[in-house]
């Protein structure tokens, strides 16, 4: 069952462009100029029951614009969307009833008080009976193991302190549907992580359905199975996360140092950066084969060191937002053109790109081509 | 499964009973967080105390030389500064967030209420509580207890004006807020609002004169906020309370009425380049 | 004679930082603007209405008004200098500042002093406007000023006393903005001594709070004349004329021998306060450098 179905949803935001004229006041106040920005455009995606998905892109891409029109927050421009059977632009606070929201930026506790107040008075909002909210508060104090810190004012608790007991706050009415605006923005490494465990935790325990914004890359691999990615409003990439992950275990970096000083033939593969003793390379392996590089890179000389790494997730969602923006401005140049008019330039450009910057923009297109489709 | 979900919203959810039990939790919550503030609550006190001392004095000196101003003597006075003082602090005390509203708006914090089922007006006002205003609150008490000849009728026009007078304040608060979703920042206007209907309502009615006055019976209500009350009190006019009631609760609702229109127009944060 | 004109410069800019300051704020200016317009229009009602054609303690409506506009200035221009510096106390700012070469006290004063002058010029141009569309003219003291005689000066002895009177009356009206500006400074000093409590109090704004309602009651709101005479003499002991009244009083009801009493009083005060501000500064930056802020 779907949890959550979007159709071609939009946003426009009308902003107010103030010029840098000496009378900028005076025409303003007359005849002010408007600038539309689409926020997003015509984003459509579904999100089936018990998934955890991520939401992702750069800042400014739609992320949060997009989670704020399927809670009910902000109305779209057009298009349409169902979470939970509901239109959240008209039923919004039937809606509320059953979704749990944490905002990394906006707190639903009370700034001066314990989180146990704030979790008294969210009792009330979500109107659950004393005993039921006795009951619940006890559970999600034990699973996050807020004990130590549930009843001191919420602003001497660390950042991390105050997101653990945010979501835990946000699942107190029991929500089928959790929304995590950048929950773990700001968070040091370890508090990143605790977070990053409950939540894998809670999406098997609670049996709810999550959807994460967040542009930390390490959020999503440990915690997702999904990801859809965002760029300029527009979905670029929808697919699993294995895929995702796929792709980026295509591509590897070799290092290498010898002993000694050697000479590097590597059959037509360039090293990345190169000294006399020590080289990195970056294979694509659907190209070229791992094993046979590792063995020529051996019989150079006395091998001192040799690291293989992995493309971080960060590069492989890089060369996809690359890949759009490029693709975008060749729309642009191409437009009215005949189809296949169209697909030759977008062939030479191509070309052009990959002899500039070397294979990383080249197979990053095709991905994004496959990401589209 | 539908019919049975159905049933249970229109049993349950939302119902005037579970508005006043938030509404109980949230003064509840309001008490605790003053006590958490206990000096900073002393402080605020006495300096309210204080303050409203000095403007007695005032007046005492001002009446003794003059005998009266505009029809109100010493007493009728200090009824309306106890009466308008209570009634203030009462509405700063349960919506705490009123004078705030616009600042939320600007910075995209009402999306905590929207995200929540209740009614986003009222969760807004009601998630907050001023400690000054509890000393407001506490002097008219301490006016009334003070004025010689006070007789449990007195008291009882007293108390059950109070919440109309709150009311009041809390409308035109809400509504000079809620500019801000049609022009902006609005801060100026809405403080000079604020602060206009709050002057006006201190000093008595005769002062005024009758080119303007019509205003304070319409967009600056110090007239039921202050005027009528204090006839009331000293007529013991009791088929006003209820009148009073009424256009109190008629304010509130167009008060909200244009808080929801503004909502439409709420984006969140998106458009506003006002973050501090 | 370097150093003083380096010092000088100082102060200058120190000023000028204040002004820019308050440029930026000149928007959140207007409501100020807003509400002591509407103060003096409530308070003209209410003399309006209980002082009629009548006068009390020698002060008529016209005469009540124009003190009223006067007096209110240093409230709303001059008065909130505490806040600002409170704040800064707070903030951690003041100790900061406290290891810059420079004079600290003096510093802050060209820098308040120099934030509050537009606010200063504003409210004056306000004040004037609103005074004569409420009265219709200037109270008798100054309305009795007309153009300098200057050809009678040519004609002997009579006549340079005219114009000297002439002069004169000219001169009373630069009284008011001297008295106001001394008042600002008076102002400043003690609510800088006031302010610098910080250094042993956490919560001081009480002291702040008592000093404000005492000057509202001894000469904002209302004439020191309209005081209980056991009060009156109490009074003019302390700064508080010096802060209201005193402006409002060269304004109300001019002669020179009284004005010069008031605004000599206002220097003293001003001397007294700056040794009071120095005295509290210097003890509490004494405590800072010991215990280590």
């Amino acid at each position: 069952m779907s949890v959550i179905q979007v159709q071609q949803l939009s946003k426009q935001f009308r902003t107010r462009v103030s010029s840098q004229q000496k009378t900028a006041w005076l025409t303003k106040l007359f005849r002010p100029q408007y600038r539309s920005i689409d926020a997003v455009k015509q984003v459509s995606f579904s999100v089936e029951e018990g998934e955890v998905v991520a939401f992702l892109g750069p800042n400014g891409a739609g992320k949060s614009t997009t989670i704020k029109m399927l809670t009910g927050i902000l109305q779209p421009s057009g298009g349409s969307s169902t979470v939970l059977g509901f239109d959240p632009a008209k039923q919004r606070r039937q809606l509320a009833w059953q979704i749990g929201s944490v905002f990394g930026q906006r707190s639903q506790l009370w700034f001066h008080l314990p989180p146990a107040d704030s979790f008294r008075l969210l009792g009330a909002i979500y109107e659950l009976e004393p005993s039921v909210l006795a009951r619940r508060t006890a559970e999600l104090v034990e699973r996050f193991a807020l004990q130590d810190y549930f009843d001191v004012a919420v602003r001497k608790l660390s950042l991390g302190q105050r997101i653990r007991c945010e979501i835990a706050a946000s699942l107190l009415h029991k929500p089928r549907l959790l929304f995590l605006d950048e929950p773990t923005i700001g968070l040091d490494v370890v508090a990143r992580r605790e977070i990053r465990s409950l939540l894998s935790e809670l999406n098997s325990v609670e049996k709810v359905t999550v959807f994460i914004t967040s542009h930390d890359m390490g959020d999503i691999a440990k915690v997702c199975k999904r990801a859809i990615i965002i760029h300029h409003g527009e979905v670029v990439v929808d697919e699993s996360m294995k895929d995702l992950k796929h792709r980026a275990l295509a591509k590897k970096y070799v290092g290498v140092r010898y002993q000694e000083p050697v000479q590097f033939s590597t059959g037509g593969l360039q090293p990345l950066k190169a000294t006399d003793r020590s080289a990195s390379f970056e294979i694509d392996t659907r190209q070229h084969s791992l094993p046979e590089l590792v063995r020529r890179l051996s019989g150079l000389g006395e091998l001192e060191d040799i690291t293989i790494e992995d493309e971080p997730l960060e590069n492989v969602i890089a060369d996809i937002y690359a890949a759009r923006s490029e693709q975008a401005a060749r729309n642009v140049t191409a437009g009215g053109r005949a189809k296949d008019a169209a697909a030759k330039s977008a062939g030479s450009g191509k070309e052009a790109a990959g002899a500039d910057n070397g294979r990383t923009t080249g197979s990053g297109e095709s991905q994004a081509a496959g990401g589209l489709s | 499964m539908i019919t049975e979900k159905k049933k249970q919203t229109t049993l349950r959810r939302n119902s005037l009973g579970s508005y006043l039990r938030f509404m109980a939790m949230a003064f509840r919550i309001n008490v605790k967080s003053v006590l958490e503030y206990r000096v900073n609550f002393m402080l605020q006190f006495f300096g309210m105390m204080l303050n409203n001392a000095a403007f007695a004095a005032f007046w005492a000196v001002l009446i003794e030389r003059t005998g009266g101003v505009g029809g109100y003597g010493f007493a009728d006075i200090m009824f309306v500064w106890g009466f308008v003082s209570s009634g203030f602090g009462l509405a700063h005390i349960v919506f705490g967030n009123i004078r705030g509203l616009s600042r939320i708006a600007i910075e995209g914090g009402l999306d905590v209420y929207l995200l929540q089922p209740k009614d986003p007006w009222l969760n807004l006002l009601a998630s907050r509580t001023i400690v000054s205003a509890w000393g407001d609150f506490v002097y008219g008490f301490i006016i009334m207890l003070l004025l010689p000849g006070i007789g449990i009728e007195r008291w009882l026009i007293f108390l059950s004006l109070l919440v109309p007078s709150a009311l009041l304040f809390s409308a035109i608060f809400s509504a000079a807020e809620s500019l801000c979703f049609f022009m902006g920042n609005s801060s100026s206007i809405s403080s000079a609002i604020s602060e206009f209907l709050l002057t006006f309502s201190l000093y008595p009615e005769g002062v005024h004169a009758g080119w303007y006055k019509w205003i304070l019976y319409s967009l600056i209500p110090s007239a039921y906020i202050a005027f009528v009350p204090l006839h009331v009190f000293q007529s013991l006019s009791w088929p006003l309370v209820p009148l009073l009631w009424g256009i109190a609760i008629v304010y509130i609702l167009l008060a909200r009425l244009l808080f929801r229109q503004g909502l439409r127009r709420y984006e969140s944060g998106n458009r506003m380049d006002a973050r501090i | 004679m370097s150093t003083l004109r380096m010092r000088l410069r100082a102060a200058g800019a120190a000023a000028a930082i204040g002004l820019k300051d308050k440029l930026a704020y000149r928007i959140n200016f207007g409501g100020t603007m807003l509400t002591y317009a509407l103060f003096v229009f409530v308070f003209s009602r209410i003399w309006a209405s209980s002082l009629g054609d009548s006068s009390i303690a020698g002060y008529n409506y016209s005469m009540m008004v124009w003190y009223f506009i006067v007096a209110e200035i240093p409230l709303f221009a001059l008065g909130r200098f505490f806040w600002t510096l409170s704040r800064d106390m707070k903030s951690g700012q003041v100790a900061y500042q406290l290891s810059r070469p420079y004079d600290f006290v003096a510093y802050q004063f060209w820098e308040r002093i120099g934030s509050a002058l537009p606010d200063l010029l504003i409210l004056m141009l306000e004040g004037l406007l609103i005074g004569l569309l409420l009265t219709g003219g200037f109270p008798p003291a100054l309305a009795a000023v007309g153009p300098p005689d200057i050809a009678a000066a040519s004609t002997g002895l009579a006549g340079t006393a005219a114009a000297a009177t002439g002069v004169a009356a000219w001169l009373r009206l630069l009284f008011v903005p001297l008295s106001l500006l001394l008042s600002g400074i008076v102002n400043f000093y003690l609510q800088f001594a006031l302010s610098m409590t910080a250094f042993w109090l956490e919560e001081n704004e009480a002291f702040f709070w008592i000093f404000q309602k005492i000057a509202l009651v001894v000469g904002t709101l209302l004439p020191i004349e309209f005081l209980p005479e056991a009060a009156q003499r109490i009074v003019v002991w302390t700064p508080f004329p010096y802060i209201a009244y005193a402006p409002a009083r060269i304004m109300t009801a001019f002669e020179l021998s009284g004005a010069l009493r008031l605004i000599a009083g206002q220097l003293l005060w001003a001397v007294i306060g700056l040794a009071l501000a120095r005295l509290v500064f210097r003890a509490g930056s004494r405590k800072i450098a010991v215990n280590g802020g």
